[in-house]
């Protein structure tokens, strides 16, 4: 009991990693039973409404209990040691968070045990499909107050977060001297404090409109709904990527041996991005009629000013670096790869003529796949082979880290790239069955899947193989820059036995080596 | 955007001027969709916080804190148990908050020993 109530933030980080882990296996495993269905056209193993609640779970389960948490938990477990915190602010207030996330995830697929099944209404839940007529039954009710407690608890994850990096920082860590990530986890932290409320609110709403009714009713009811859904529903996807760019960009500066290129541009677009990512929301309903197609329209091209920024950024830092091509650096390259296919097709999505034609397909699927799993999910993987000595005091094994690097491009791309075909050519999206001339593409997609899984279960391996024959990683085994290096691995109860190195810059570690070896050059220099 | 922790509520304030120049925008264009207002539900609550950090002083060193909160665990399963029963019935909501107030009550009394323990 004592673990699952400790109140320091890198116990609650490491709950929240455990259970978001355990989230994510749920949701892929539903999605490979959705790939084994797909293989072929026709029915083979679930049926039409089982097919609705494996979408429907899959979905949920990797955006609100997998993807956002494991986010948030980085960020917890992190911001503290890089802005060189004793503690998190409110450690009570992120425990109550965690655990509201955790009853809330498995109220949601406690749905399955109920007569009706799960919530089967998409991750979006869009009126009037989910309302007590189109989805009657408790696995519903369960999944709106499953979503309702685990978006409240991440909502309190990130404020803890939030009040850290505004209240806790060490003296001489300014707002210009905050490492990349505790940037990344800022802005993120704005996105999660300004939608997630919203979120909660509408499914509360949404419990009144299937128990009592009237709420979400009449011709605009559900825009109505639409409207407060994906004012959370878009900004949650960049919740998902900012940290991990945030990861990517700390990776790449340690393996370039570089600073960081172009730092305050990062933060400035880090600000205009956060707030463009909450002025799109409308391109979800362009074929609605019922929004500014051309304000939203605008919104979501410019989104590609900042991103820009941020991958020149990330090229900048490589260029005339001494790139080390170490397991977190192979997966933070993925991640930059791969998620420009993700930015690129959203061009095509943010057009409203174009997105005409791909809306409501598989094309769709690819391209949130594209962002979310070949982009965000590497990004995460990048985080985890670069801190994990930081964590645990042990190295993960370096063959393994890379095999299991080149399994996950071949999956990914596999799996995601033929549903750009598969969009374009017509093939609805959440639908069990399709024409057999889309056979083929269907089943490389779903070997495809296969081969993700494989990926995972490796990734999976090595994390248990280095944990029990454990070699040891030492404070700082990559030559870091950021103060979470400072300290032992894993950190002790307060984070920092010993005073703070002088914070005269982003990388106050980096400026430490630069500063000795300036000192040692002197010395040199004497005798001579 | 320089000086000590208390300093962090620059990138607040141009994040929220950014959100309501685009809620403004919106307004004026779509000739006052309803919409617009949401752009303020973002900036309202984090200029609150950050006009509440700039009034109550950041603590200076480690707060002593219990290092396992129980009632924290307790509390959250007592608001998670009340949720669920709005649909498995009044029973349930009862027991959730009757499980959260005993919680709430454990919490108030570990945080009153723990100030206890730091004011001796």
């Amino acid at each position: 009991m004592s673990r699952l109530a400790a109140t320091d933030h890198k116990q609650t980080a490491a709950k929240i990693a455990v259970a978001s882990i355990f989230f994510f296996l749920l949701s892929g495993l539903l999605a490979l039973t959705m790939r084994a269905e797909l293989a072929q056209p026709g029915l083979q193993f679930v049926s039409d409404h089982t097919y609705d609640e494996l979408f429907t779970m899959h979905g949920s389960g990797m955006i609100y209990l997998f993807l956002t948490p494991a986010a948030l938990g980085l960020g917890l477990y992190l911001v503290p040691l890089q802005v060189g915190a004793s503690q998190i602010a409110a450690p009570r207030l992120a425990l109550f968070g965690f655990w509201l996330y955790l009853c809330g995830g498995l109220t949601m697929y406690s749905g399955f045990l109920t007569n009706n099944g799960a919530g089967d209404d998409t991750w979006t839940a869009t009126i009037p499909l989910s309302n007590s007529t189109g989805t009657p039954g408790m696995g519903m009710d369960l999944w709106v107050i499953g979503v309702a407690l685990a978006v409240f608890g991440s909502l309190l994850i990130a404020i803890t977060i939030l009040l850290t990096i505004l209240r806790h920082r060490a003296p001489g860590m300014t707002m210009l001297r905050l490492p990349v990530f505790s940037w990344t986890m800022l802005a993120t932290t704005f996105m999660v404090v300004g939608s997630f409320p919203v979120l909660v609110v509408a499914m509360g709403l949404l419990l009144a409109e299937r128990h009592l009714g009237g709420v979400f009713t009449g011709s605009t009811g559900s825009i109505v709904y639409q409207h407060l859904f994906w004012f959370y529903g878009h900004p949650v996807v960049y919740v998902m990527f900012f940290p991990f760019v945030g990861a990517v960009g700390e990776a790449v500066a340690t393996f370039s041996r570089k600073r960081f290129f172009g730092y305050r541009a990062l933060v400035v677009s880090l600000l205009f991005f956060t707030a463009l990512s909450m002025a799109v929301w409308g391109h979800h309903m362009f074929i609605t009629g019922a929004v500014k197609n051309q304000y939203y329209s605008l919104t979501s091209s410019l989104l590609a000013v900042p991103a820009g920024i941020e991958y020149l950024d990330l090229i900048g830092t490589m260029i005339g670096g001494a790139i080390v091509l170490r397991a977190p650096m192979l997966f933070a390259l993925g991640f930059i790869a791969q998620f420009l296919i993700g930015v690129l097709t959203g061009i095509i999505v943010a057009s409203p003529p174009l997105d005409d034609h791909v809306t409501g397909t598989y094309f769709i699927v690819a391209h949130f796949h594209y962002t979310l799993f070949a982009g965000s999910l590497f990004g995460l993987l990048a985080g985890v082979h670069y801190w994990f000595p930081k964590a645990t005091g042990a190295m993960l094994r370096e063959r393994l880290a890379k095999a299991s690097f080149w399994v996950l491009v071949l999956g990914a791309n596999l799996t995601f790239f033929p549903m750009f075909f598969l969009g374009y050519d017509g093939m609805p999206r959440r639908v069990a069955d399709y024409e057999p001339r889309l056979g083929d593409l269907n089943l490389l997609s779903s070997i495809g899947a296969g081969v993700i899984a494989i990926g995972v279960l490796m990734v999976l391996a090595n994390l248990v193989v280095s944990l029990r024959r454990r070699e040891p990683a030492g404070d700082d085994p990559w030559g870091a820059q950021t103060l979470e290096w400072w300290t032992s691995s894993p950190p002790p109860e307060h984070n920092f036995e010993r005073p703070l190195p002088q914070i005269t810059s982003h990388a106050p570690l980096l400026d430490l080596r630069e500063h000795e070896e300036e000192v040692r050059e002197r010395r040199v220099e004497v005798p001579a | 955007m320089t000086g000590g922790p208390r300093a962090g509520g620059g990138p607040l304030l141009a994040w929220s001027s950014i959100m309501i120049a685009l809620g403004l925008m919106l307004a004026i264009w779509s000739g006052g969709e309803a919409a617009a207002l949401l752009f303020l539900v973002g900036p309202v609550p984090l200029l609150l916080l950050a006009a509440w950090s700039r009034l109550r002083p950041a603590p200076g060193g480690p707060r002593l804190l219990a290092r396992v909160s129980i009632p924290v665990v307790v509390v959250a399963i007592g608001v998670a148990l009340a949720a669920i029963g709005l649909t498995g019935g009044l029973w349930l909501v009862l027991v959730g908050a009757e499980v959260g107030v005993f919680g709430l009550v454990w919490l108030i009394v570990e945080i009153r020993s723990e100030r206890r323990r730091a004011g001796g």
